[in-house]
């Protein structure tokens, strides 16, 4: 076999290992679909062939400089990317990759539908490229790099948030995390890698023409990245290699025919990437696999023999009593409820939809360690509530305070950082990470999640994550669930994903929780231990409001209870005094 | 210097022809991704492979199987169609199914890969060089018709025409029919559909079925003009892709169609201001001051929460 | 089909469970367990309805009222037990073959198809009859139920007022010509005067032509007045069976929620 050959497909796996990559940190770890990414490389490449061919810059200097620009046309196209869906988002990117390579095609000092073919005497510092093996070394060295990076990022509490825009971005922002940031940074930081390893590979061909980074050509690493596998660094690194040697493997291995060869390269790698998504929709090394894992035959955890009938949480809360407070200990709460300070303040808040009243000039308080109930018939808008009150729902008119701090106008992850924290009634955990990782993401202010420190104070990072870490898992034996700490998350029960929410919510530290509908679904053997959770967060003296339908639950827990009908708060006190009332059981329970 | 000069009464008016030629054309291609990716949520990325296959399934039963060319054409036509609902039986129904939440992905992978590989099994068959679709026996020449000073070729004409009725049809059927009825109901509200016992599984094969069929019809006028090659779906078929999504996929064939038209006439006409090497991106950029419009307007996050939790 | 004796319903003796009914059963739901995913959503339910009869089913939110009559219907396959139905088993059987069968089913919300005419949406109810004037008669039967609904034949189910859109959906319902209909939470967001009307002529279809009705409330009143028998449901589990007499007899239903 001819050296000069191989080395040459060596350079070529290497610069397509470097896309791959790339785009697996976007795609596989952030969730966002991409078709641009052969466009973004397109940018490093037409930059190095400008910039040496008509300036006469450098190699290297021209290679950042492309780097540079696709980062800002990267960030750019992250602005609309927002808040589409994927299939805007597929849409997006097409638009994006045909603008891009169109513009190229049409400007004519770049050589025009031709492009530039002739980039001249390459030096990478000081060292001449005279021949195509010479590009290994350099190939290598970027390859090298843009795994590092990706790795750092993707395997950090930056990656954990990623991987939570990926999972659910409402739930990443209810925990305070500011999803534009995330969003904009991992599209800028994806697409100026792909520029650099555009840069390579225009350097090494000594060529960048349109049909070079072609929307074909993002499609091939898009494929590479599912085949090998999402979120799974390792897996591009087997999806570009696969793809890239299918070529010399039909023409020099089997022997076919080159123009044949080609077509049967597309049908084989067209017909694989079908059949994959049929058989192992998670590419060939899923996430959180190592090729080591497979060698020694270590299966990953389930412990599902633990999510079995009469299982129940282990949790080391036990509150004395535990029943149903009767009158006199409920007047006893409700003292105790106004005599303790005012946390979190609604006036007046309103909002309707389209003529339809959701809410109407609601006012409450919550207080100071203690909990505070919201109940009401189907659909009077309590969850509304819970909406308006974090600013995932702006409110048409009144304030919020938080500590005197007014919370409307607001986007719902700076009123989470301010220490205002909701659970969603469909629990909402992360599916594909562990359930470590799903409180470990809730910790707020954690220092692994800025990129310039994760470079530049690693020890630092590595010590704050295991604090992190650490934190997480206390939450975790909080609330009894510690055994799955390494299980994802989809693979726990619906009650016991209930009681990782409860951890999630309690990590971020935040100092008033809302709570919805924390008791429903979950197994009637163990409700108890979880409104022993809640009662013993109420002895940590933080604010928890609930949402409850089932009324012993808020029996048990409430020192105080509004009641809401069609949007309205109707009437407040104790839960005695509400079911007493003849008005409010006709509201709830209607009249014949 | 991008902005070309001044351009007479009868450049304008040839223009807004060809506009609206090449635009019936987009538009009955966008019709049925449209319906498609509207009513069964498939995102459809083989449509090109499908389109090209009844080109070359016309070509073949013409010929090499020496049937008379209509009936040829049709055949072809309608094996392309089958096997768009061969696709959804066999490939995303059962993928969709599998993958939940996560189904478009899965859905758009696999149909990235089958048109990959279809494109080509095509070439390996047929090669991968363009041929003659029409022209060579004259069974069908081209003619120049002439009304006032544009000038018009008879495919052109023949095809819009085609275009039109075929919408129109599918129009009246969505709004007379008790299929139409069916196909829309699944569209918008798919739950109450399968519980008013509408077989969903059922109006997604007839839909891929209809779509393939709209595309095989453009496939067949585009051969007969120009050539038939492996690749020829793959322009057309991202400009499908931007009609359906410009019309909003879930508006009827009419608005579609139409806007398939008004494309194709900015296509045309921004080359009475652009070179037209630049005509091409002026399309994608309208496309992107969309997707920008509509992430500003966008869902406000209410809707969000409703579609999170339905 | 006898006739109902309103006064004899009013005297009726209670029903110990596990007796023999004097109603022949058209629904008989054995041991029911269901959910969506690894949510076990319904444990163990066992509820039946005679011919005629309505039953009404009582419990909040997540009690898991609606899980149980799509497991019933078939969109939602069972994790275990059993659904006879007009004696057949008919466990997880599709929906489709179930409507046909006389099945229908109305959620609680997105009830209507928004963007078709009323008509429309009726003709949708009727597709799986193929005799066009039975479908005809149908429709008359629908139009005179609810008057307004032919008046409003060419509108938008979508941009009709909540009580109309609830009538369009009782239309569709009984357009496919049902022995037994499942109502999940038809008084939601309506006004009590409308909720009135309509359950008026819920009963009214139920002693005329026979109709079995699955009534799923919150509302305790309005279906206190015109069903004959009612079970409480709480966390995905039965919590008592009761004759109309008796959950009237009770001072409070708050204990029950």
């Amino acid at each position: 076999m001819d050296f000069q050959i191989w080395t040459f497909y060596l350079s070529q796996i290497l610069i397509y290992c470097a896309l791959a990559l790339s785009l697996n940190l976007l795609l596989g770890y952030a969730g966002q679909v991409s078709v641009a990414h052969a466009a973004f490389g397109a940018i490093g490449g037409y930059t190095v062939g400008y910039m040496m061919t008509i300036h006469g810059w450098g190699f290297v200097p021209s290679a950042l400089f492309g780097m540079a620009l696709a980062f800002g046309v990267g960030v750019l196209v992250s602005l609309p990317a927002m808040k589409l869906s994927v299939e805007y988002l597929i849409l997006l990117t097409l638009a994006a990759s045909s603008i891009i390579i169109g513009v190229f095609t049409t400007i004519k000092d770049l050589g025009g539908t031709y492009g530039i073919i002739s980039i001249p005497n390459i030096t990478i510092f000081g060292w001449h490229m005279e021949r195509k093996s010479d590009w290994v070394i350099p190939t290598l060295g970027v390859a090298i790099i843009v795994f590092a990076i990706c790795w750092r990022l993707g395997e950090s509490a930056f990656g954990r948030v990623l991987k939570g825009l990926r999972e659910d971005p409402l739930a990443t922002q209810a925990l305070g995390k500011n999803v534009f940031g995330y969003k904009v940074a991992v599209f800028g930081i994806t697409s100026g890698l792909a520029g650099l390893a555009g840069a390579m590979y225009s350097g090494w061909l000594s060529l960048a023409t349109p049909g070079l980074f072609g929307f074909a050509f993002s499609l091939t690493i898009f494929a590479m990245v599912i085949f090998g596998g999402m979120a799974n660094l390792t897996g591009s690194l087997i999806g570009a290699t696969a793809v890239t040697l299918l070529d010399p493997i039909l023409k020099r291995v089997i022997k076919i025919e080159a123009s044949r060869a080609s077509v049967i390269q597309l049908i084989v790698y067209g017909l694989a990437l079908a059949i994959l998504m049929r058989l192992r929709p998670q590419g060939v090394l899923p996430e959180g696999r190592t090729i080591w894992s497979y060698i020694r035959r270590r299966k990953p955890q389930t412990r599902m023999e633990m999510i079995t009938e009469d299982w129940v949480p282990e949790t080391k809360v036990v509150i004395a009593g535990g029943h149903e407070a009767d009158v006199r200990e409920q007047a006893r709460r409700e003292s105790r409820w106004h005599g303790a300070p005012v946390v979190l303040e609604a006036h007046g808040v309103s909002k309707s939809f389209g003529g339809i009243v959701a809410a109407d000039d609601l006012h409450m308080e919550l207080r100071k360690g203690t909990i505070t109930a919201l109940v009401g018939p189907n659909g009077a808008g309590k969850t509304t509530v819970f909406n308006l009150l974090t600013g995932f729902i702006p409110p048409d008119a009144g304030s919020v305070r938080l500590n005197g701090k007014e919370l409307v106008g607001l986007a719902p992850d700076k009123v989470a950082r301010l220490g205002l924290v909701r659970s969603f009634q469909d629990v909402r955990l992360f599916q594909r990470i562990s359930c470590l990782q799903n409180v470990m993401l809730a910790v707020q202010q954690q220092y692994g999640e800025n990129v310039g420190r994760l470079f530049f104070g690693p020890l630092a990072v590595a010590r704050r994550e295991a604090e992190v870490r650490e934190k997480a898992m206390d939450w975790l034996r909080f609330v009894g669930m510690s055994n799955f700490a390494e299980i994802p998350a989809g693979a726990v029960s619906y009650g016991q994903s209930k009681l990782v929410s409860l951890a999630r919510a309690l990590a971020t530290d935040a100092e008033v929780l809302l709570l919805d509908e924390p008791a429903s679904g979950i197994d009637t053997k163990w409700v108890d231990s979880m409104l022993d959770l809640v009662e013993a967060v109420r002895e940590q003296g933080r604010t928890v409001c609930i949402v409850e339908h089932n009324l012993h639950v808020v029996g048990r827990l409430a020192d105080h209870t509004y009641f809401m009908e069609l949007g309205r708060i109707t009437a407040e006190g104790t839960i005695d005094e509400l079911t007493n009332s003849p008005r409010l059981a006709e509201a709830y329970f209607g009249t014949a | 210097m991008i902005l070309a000069a001044n351009v007479s009464a009868e450049a304008f008016a040839q223009l807004t022809a060809s506009g609206i030629f090449a635009g019936a054309a987009y538009g009955l291609l966008g019709v049925g991704f449209a319906l498609i990716l509207g009513v069964t949520g498939r995102f459809h990325f083989a449509y090109s492979f499908t389109y090209t296959f009844a080109a070359y399934m016309a070509f073949t039963f013409w010929d090499r199987a020496g049937l008379p060319f209509w009936p040829a054409s049709i055949l072809g036509i309608l094996v392309a169609a089958a096997l768009g609902v061969a696709i959804e039986r066999i490939v995303y129904r059962p993928l969709a199914v599998r993958a939940g939440a996560t189904a478009l992905l899965a859905v758009f992978v696999a149909s990235l890969g089958i048109g990959i590989a279809g494109e080509n099994v095509i070439a390996l068959f047929w090669s991968s060089q363009s041929q003659a679709f029409g022209g060579r026996k004259a069974h069908f020449t081209q003619d120049v018709w002439h009304i006032w000073k544009v000038n018009f070729l008879n495919w052109d004409v023949y095809q819009t025409v085609t275009g039109l009725v075929l919408v129109l049809i599918l129009a009246a059927l969505l709004r007379y029919t008790s299929l139409g009825r069916q196909i829309k109901a699944t569209r918008v509200n798919p739950d109450l559909a399968t519980i008013i016992g509408i077989n969903a599984n059922t109006v997604y094969l007839i839909c891929f079925g209809i779509g393939t069929f709209l595309a095989g019809v453009a496939a067949f006028w585009y051969g007969v003009q120009f050539t038939v090659e492996p690749s020829m779906g793959q322009r057309p078929v991202i400009f499908a892709f931007v009609v359906a999504f410009l019309a909003g996929t879930a508006s009827g064939p009419v608005r579609v169609f139409f806007t398939g038209i008004a494309l194709g006439l900015v296509e045309k006409w921004s080359s009475m201001w652009l070179e037209v090497r630049w005509t091409n991106t002026a399309v994608f950029v309208i496309l992107f001051l969309y997707l920008i419009s509509k992430s500003l307007q966008g869902k406000n996050l209410f809707g969000w929460l409703k579609l999170a939790r339905a | 089909m006898e006739p109902p004796d309103l006064s004899a319903r009013e005297e009726a003796p209670l029903d110990p469970p596990g007796a023999v009914k004097q109603r022949t059963q058209l629904l008989s739901i054995e041991n029911l367990n269901a959910g969506y995913g690894k949510k076990h959503v319904v444990f163990d339910v066992s509820m039946h309805v005679g011919e005629g009869e309505i039953v009404g089913v009582l419990g909040h939110n997540g009690s898991g009222k609606s899980t149980t009559i799509r497991s019933v219907l078939g969109v939602l396959p069972p994790f275990g037990g059993k659904v006879i139905f007009r004696g057949e088993d008919v466990t997880r059987r599709g929906s489709r073959l179930n409507v046909k069968n006389g099945m229908a089913l109305i959620p609680s919300e997105r009830f209507v198809f928004q963007d078709l005419s009323v008509t429309d949406n009726l003709l949708l109810g009727g597709a799986n009859d193929p005799d066009p004037e039975r479908r005809a008669q149908r429709m008359e039967l629908v139009y005179k139920l609810f008057p307004i609904l032919r008046e409003r034949a060419e509108q938008l189910a979508g941009t009709m007022s909540g009580g109309q859109q609830r009538m369009v959906s009782l239309g569709i319902a009984l357009m496919s010509h049902p022995k037994l209909l499942m109502l999940d939470e038809p008084s939601l967001g309506l006004a009590p005067s409308v909720v009135h009307q309509i359950f008026d002529v819920v009963r009214q279809l139920a002693d005329t032509e026979g109709l079995s009705v699955l009534l799923l409330e919150q509302n305790v009143g309005q279906a206190l007045r015109i069903a004959d028998r009612l079970y409480v449901m709480r966390s995905g589990r039965i919590l008592l069976e009761e004759t109309v007499e008796q959950m009237k007899a009770r001072d409070s239903y708050w204990d029950l929620f």
